[in-house]
């Protein structure tokens, strides 16, 4: 296998430092770039498999940056933020991002992202269409026929609650936002209605995990939005 | 007008037949010179109650009757005697005398009644304004009780921060430039008192001893040019009133704000104190942990593990203690913001575990949430700082040995989170004080942190409308008590129990 092409957007030079020097001792090519503009060239030129950006950018808004690369790659993106920037992150995440790290964050939580990344974007570009079949803890999903199992025991699950789970599931690796869900279950008219969310995803919980107020797959990205753990 | 002068004449007539008649009965068994008296105390009598044009209408008609009924020649207007023209010359003086006096007394009747109605308005108008608290209570005493004193309307203009005035009521019609000037140059006062030409109304100065404190914009109903100058007297001193009123919540204000002022600074100050010993800690840790990595010469590989771990729970704690001064300044500035959803307690509880899981440790925690409680209104970052807060608090004050409880139910209309312990090293008395800015338990120098931590808890709660409290666990332990309104949920619309 290639090694894998990593470009971090980050204009702290420190920041830089670590993080290219963690990816470099997993065996990937790291690219930096200091602001957005260089950026934008680079991710042209090198054909990075993965970004890494950071919000606060000196020159210009991490969100453009994202949303220009979008349109011509399929690139995952990893988004920096610091906690102070909530909306920011969320509006990164609508535009294209697909995972964020807070500041301060530690290296053993960037590698985990960036492998959960860099694995979901070659399972889709190889297997090119994922298998119906859906695997997580003790339950199993069969996209094609609706079919849900915990234990190999079947679970009942109503229309909109198994639109929600495939609506995750689709999105492995992903954080999904509140607005990228509720537009997904129950259509645009629902973005201003997380309630809906919150209450479908605690049905959800109820009936797939061991404990549904410590979840293990199914988790909540507090002020965000959702994703699934342990596909 | 008219009916105003011919009732009392119609009264009068009345009155002189009757007398008339009178007489003719009493003059069987008196003398005619006595009888006399009877038309005399009619004068008297009409001159009191009718006012001066009636009694000469009664003098006339008595003397015209007593001529013509009672003096001979009878039934005839000519006088044979002269000492009757005597008794009538009499008869009109009487009559001109007692009306005069009868109405100077009426006036003066009539001036009294108006002074007592004036003290009694101005004492009503003085002692509604005295309980008045705020701008507002002030407008409505001005509108309610004073504007129908002068049958009238009144608006109460106040000025703004930059001294430009504005109404709290109805300001449409107003000139608010003509106030303006009322409001920069009052006029002296005992001046004269005249309405704005263009609009039709008072704009007077409210003149307080210390500064003019606005304008009362008074429009008179129906349109009058001035006013009289015992209005005038009263209205003086209900402006005097109303401007004292406002004197007193300007400087009620001003304390207030100033009190406001000195416990910001007290807490600035011992925040500044608490900032630089808790922050310094662990950056005095990190600094001389990096600066040995810097040359390990003679550190075995285990050493330098173990140093790196130092500096990251270390900067650990940093991050906790400055996520906390954040969400504190955020707190104490004007106005907490609060990005309020309804959110699933549930999902909350279980982020905060997850973040506190790291000192909760091998500490066992039981969870008893009420079904009864499926969607609270909340900001669920500043609330998910509140769990954390509370539940690193109970793991820091604990054996590793200790249980934590988390329980919901529903009491009140209220929904009450208990987050226990049954450590036995929490303080258990002054739990109120816990809750001051930077006070720790009495294992200060074991365990550090600044005691932002509860404090910012019960800001954080309070600000959602809600209590927190703690209290002593029998027989040990320690339980902190979220009291917030259940509000009014969303509805959910139910979908259809079909099979997907």
């Amino acid at each position: 296998m290639t090694r894998p092409r990593i470009l971090i957007v980050e204009d702290e030079a420190d920041i830089r430092r670590f993080v290219r020097l963690a990816l470099e001792r997993e065996e990937m090519t790291v690219f930096e770039a200091s602001t957005a503009a260089q950026a934008r060239i680079d991710a042209g030129t090198r054909r990075p498999d993965l970004l890494i950006v950071d919000l606060g950018l000196p020159d210009y808004d991490g969100k453009t940056l994202i949303r220009e690369v979008r349109t011509w790659s399929a690139a995952p993106t990893l988004v920096l933020s610091a906690r102070d920037h909530e909306e920011e992150k969320v509006s990164a995440l609508d535009a294209g991002a697909d995972d964020y790290l807070v500041k301060p964050f530690g290296v053993p939580e960037l590698l985990a992202r960036v492998r959960a990344q860099l694995r979901r974007s070659s399972l889709l570009s190889a297997a090119g269409q994922a298998s119906s079949t859906v695997r997580f803890g003790k339950v199993e999903v069969n996209l094609a026929t609706h079919e849900t199992w915990r234990d190999s025991e079947p679970v009942h699950l109503t229309p909109i609650e198994f639109r929600l789970l495939s609506a995750l599931i689709r999105g492995r690796g992903k954080v999904l936002t509140h607005k990228q869900l509720l537009n997904e279950v129950w259509g645009s008219g629902y973005a201003d209605r997380p309630h809906y969310l919150r209450i479908y995803m605690s049905h959800l919980r109820q009936k797939l995990e061991d404990d549904p107020i410590q979840p293990k797959h199914l988790m909540t990205e507090l002020q965000v939005g959702y994703r699934i753990a342990g596909i | 007008m008219l009916k105003t002068l011919v009732r009392p004449l119609l009264w009068t007539t009345l009155c002189c037949i009757v007398t008339t008649i009178a007489a003719g009965f009493l003059l069987k068994i008196f003398d005619l010179s006595n009888v006399v008296m009877l038309f005399l105390i009619n004068v008297v009598f009409i001159s009191l109650t009718f006012g001066r044009t009636a009694g000469i209408w009664a003098c006339i008609l008595g003397v015209g009757c007593f001529d013509f009924f009672f003096v001979p020649p009878q039934f005839f207007f000519a006088v044979s005697d002269v000492q009757y023209i005597f008794t009538f010359l009499l008869m009109v003086i009487v009559a001109l005398v007692t009306s005069e006096l009868a109405v100077k007394l009426r006036r003066e009747v009539r001036f009294a009644k108006a002074s007592a109605d004036r003290a009694t308005a101005l004492a009503r108008v003085a002692s509604d304004l005295s309980g008045a608290v705020t701008i507002d209570q002030i407008e409505a005493v001005c509108r309610e009780t004073l504007a129908p004193l002068f049958t009238a309307t009144a608006v109460l203009l106040t000025p703004d921060r930059s001294d430009q005035l504005g109404g709290a009521g109805d300001t449409a019609g107003l000139d608010l430039s003509a106030a303006q000037r009322a409001y920069d140059r009052p006029p002296r006062s005992g001046g004269l008192l005249t309405p704005d030409a263009a609009s039709g109304v008072l704009y007077l100065p409210l003149a307080g001893p210390m500064a003019t404190r606005g304008v009362l914009a008074l429009r008179l109903q129906p349109p009058q040019t001035a006013i009289d100058r015992d209005d005038r007297v009263l209205l003086d001193a209900c402006c005097a009133s109303i401007a004292l009123a406002l004197e007193r919540i300007h400087f009620a204000d001003v304390a207030q704000e100033t009190q406001i002022r000195v416990e910001g600074e007290r807490l600035r100050n011992a925040l500044l104190a608490a900032v630089s010993h808790d922050l310094r800690t662990p950056l005095t840790a990190i600094r001389g942990l990096a600066d040995t990595l810097a040359n390990p010469g003679g550190l075995s590989a285990d050493e330098q593990m173990l140093m790196a771990g130092s500096i990251r729970s270390q900067s650990e704690e940093l991050q906790r203690l400055i996520g906390n001064l954040l969400d504190a300044a955020r707190l104490q500035g004007d106005g907490v913001f609060l990005r309020r959803e309804w959110h699933a307690l549930g999902e909350i509880v279980g982020i905060a575990l997850e973040r506190s899981r790291p000192a909760i440790g091998p500490r066992e925690v039981r969870i008893d949430l009420s079904d009864d409680v499926p969607l609270i209104e909340i900001d669920s970052v500043l609330f998910d700082r509140v769990l954390e807060n509370i539940l690193n608090n109970a793991a820091k004050y604990t054996e590793p040995t200790a249980t934590i409880f988390i329980r919901s139910v529903v009491a009140d209309g209220d929904i009450e989170i208990r987050i226990e312990d049954n450590g036995t090293r929490f303080p258990l008395t002054e739990t109120d004080v816990l809750f001051e800015p930077f006070t720790r338990g009495p294992h200060e120098s074991t365990i550090h942190g600044v005691g932002l931590g509860l404090f910012l808890c019960r800001r954080i709660v309070e600000a959602h409308g809600g209590v927190l409290r703690a209290f002593p666990r029998r027989p040990n332990g320690a339980c902190f008590e979220i009291r917030l309104p259940r509000g009014e949920p969303p509805q959910i619309e139910r979908e259809g129990e079909t099979a997907a």
